[in-house]
């Protein structure tokens, strides 16, 4: 039995009174198996608490507003909201500002790459960092640490590219655009519920412009969940899509509709959709109405604003299933294990991706 | 407002508080308030301050209240007053704002500090756990609240989450504790608490 069985067990009065003498013998005779067994007891006592508080402000918020109206908004004002928000807001408003030269940035240079090479012209869409980009949040860094005394807070060194990317399956394998990782000295993911990590990169397909990364501490994976699946055949025109991306620091959600079943040249291994798609934006998931991954975002045609294409799930599938056999080939093939999303709205379907679409941050030795 | 009041005595609202009986809980909040806010908003603060301050004032009388060794040693409303003040100090002393305080002969005052220390090192490990259940985010938070506060069955989880059976919701359940208690006893406390 795992130890948290055994202490929920205990702790429930479930074991045998053999059972409870062995575990009281263990506890006063292992140290480790003690501390760990104080620590749960800590955590279920505190979300006991919790959860009693929760309740009782709820109470009082209730009888406050039957008692007094609800003319006066319920604020909260805790000691460390006004530095909090403060720092939020600057975060926001440099970000913002960094969208907007970000964005110019690209036109401009999707220019460029026009008459350099006119015979591609689909834009990949990593974000590429600039320095305006690497100073503002120099700055921020210094704010929050300048305010937040003794909260520790890792400035990182600004990635050289960054874009999106999403579990492949619960193996912590990760897929991403293979223009992303070209060349990467190392890549990291992120998000609201992942710390930076280090990925290694385990495929690169150039034509389909896919990689496949692995997070390198496999413990981080553990608990997945992964709650799409893959579609593993083409879908249909009309079909309504979105997709979850990177294209800045907080994770942005785009929709519209799958336009054709051909991308650029009439490439049948691409889908073309009709979501503006951003710099930032390559290698983020595109979703379809039931929250199956149909696609990976790929890029859109220069100067096109509102069109967007996506490398087909199963042109994936068809690379992996052509690997040679081996073990890793055996885990690239695991497959999540059930859909969680059919029948959910959509909002609901984007809480739970939310974990598994990751920030791609991209590192280059020069 | 016209219907008739119930008038409660002080140990009444004691043991109504101790028992949990929401009438007694719903007049004691009525009566006090307004000393509350007429401090607050007399020092600096706005009407949605007091509210909230008045909030917490009841939330720790509540919690000593509960304790055996609970003994009102003074009436009520200074015990009220005392710890509300001590709060709103408090809470002025973080914020960089300058503030005129008016010192108030009016009400008398208790020594609360015992009450406040405990108060807000509970509100530390409380708001570090519900981060930690915002990080898990969902369905694990729910299913981990199901379990360990609702005390709702294996069963009852796997039909809820659509589990196929009880052993799918265990391990589910193992899944999100373990990560639950990473985060937990992995957050710094977000700042030191002032002790005095």
């Amino acid at each position: 039995m795992r130890p948290i069985d055994l202490f929920d067990n205990y702790l429930s009065g479930k074991l045998s009174g053999e059972e409870v003498k062995a575990f009281e013998t263990q506890l006063s005779s292992d140290s480790v198996f003690a501390n760990a067994f104080e620590q749960h007891k800590i955590l279920i006592d505190t979300l006991n608490k919790a959860e009693k508080r929760n309740a009782f402000k709820n109470k009082l918020k209730a009888i406050h507003s039957q008692a007094f109206g609800n003319d006066a908004k319920i604020v909260s004002i805790k000691e460390e909201t006004n530095t909090k928000r403060y720092v939020k807001s600057f975060a926001y408003v440099a970000s913002v500002a960094v969208i907007a030269v970000l964005s110019t940035v690209a036109v401009l240079s999707t220019g460029g790459y026009l008459l350099k090479q006119q015979s591609n012209q689909i834009t990949n869409l990593m974000r590429e960092m600039i320095d305006l980009k690497a100073s503002s949040e120099a700055v921020s860094g210094a704010i929050v640490e300048g305010i937040t005394k003794g909260k520790q807070k890792t400035v990182y060194a600004p990635a050289n590219l960054e874009g999106s990317a999403f579990a492949l399956n619960n193996k912590g394998y990760i897929i991403t655009s293979s223009h992303m990782v070209n060349g990467a000295d190392s890549v990291f993911i992120q998000n609201g519920s992942l710390e930076r990590t280090l990925t290694e990169v385990v495929l690169i397909n150039a034509k389909l412009d896919i990689a496949i990364l692995k997070v390198v501490n496999k413990d981080l994976a553990k608990s997945w969940e992964v709650p799409f699946l893959f579609n593993e055949k083409p879908t249909d025109i009309g079909e309504k899509v979105y997709t979850l991306g990177y294209p800045r620091k907080d994770m942005v959600y785009g929709e519209g509709s799958l336009s054709s079943l051909s991308g650029y040249f009439n490439d049948t291994s691409m889908y073309q959709i009709s979501i503006p798609v951003n710099p930032g934006n390559s290698g983020g998931p595109l979703l379809n109405d039931q929250g199956n991954v149909i696609g990976v975002i790929r890029g859109k045609i220069t100067g096109a604003e509102a069109t967007g294409f996506a490398v087909k799930s199963n042109e994936i599938f068809k690379v992996i299933s052509s690997l040679p056999s081996d073990s890793v080939k055996e885990e690239l093939m695991s497959k999540p294990k059930k859909q969680t999303l059919k029948g959910l709205k959509r909002t609901e379907q984007i809480k739970r991706i939310n974990p598994y679409v990751f920030n791609v941050l991209v590192y280059k030795k020069d | 407002m016209s219907r008739s009041k119930v008038q409660f005595t002080e140990d009444q609202f004691i043991d109504g508080l101790r028992t949990g009986n929401n009438e007694v809980l719903s007049a004691l909040y009525k009566k006090y308030y307004n000393i509350v806010l007429k401090f607050i908003v007399n020092n600096s603060g706005t009407q949605e301050a007091a509210q909230d301050i008045y909030q917490e004032t009841i939330i720790v009388l509540y919690e000593n209240v509960q304790k055996p060794s609970f003994e009102l040693n003074c009436q009520l409303q200074t015990y009220i007053f005392s710890i509300a003040k001590r709060l709103w100090l408090k809470q002025l002393k973080k914020s960089s704002k300058t503030f005129l305080f008016k010192e108030d002969g009016e009400n008398e005052l208790v020594d609360v500090s015992e009450e406040i220390t405990e108060h807000l090192n509970k509100e530390v490990e409380l708001d570090k756990l519900n981060q930690s259940l915002a990080e898990l985010g969902e369905p694990c938070a729910t299913l981990i609240k199901d379990f360990y506060v609702q005390k709702l069955s294996m069963d009852e989880i796997a039909e809820k989450f659509g589990y196929t059976n009880a052993d799918n919701a265990k391990n589910q359940k193992y899944k999100c504790l373990q990560r639950l208690k990473k985060c937990f006893f992995e957050i710094l406390p977000v700042e030191q608490i002032e002790r005095k």
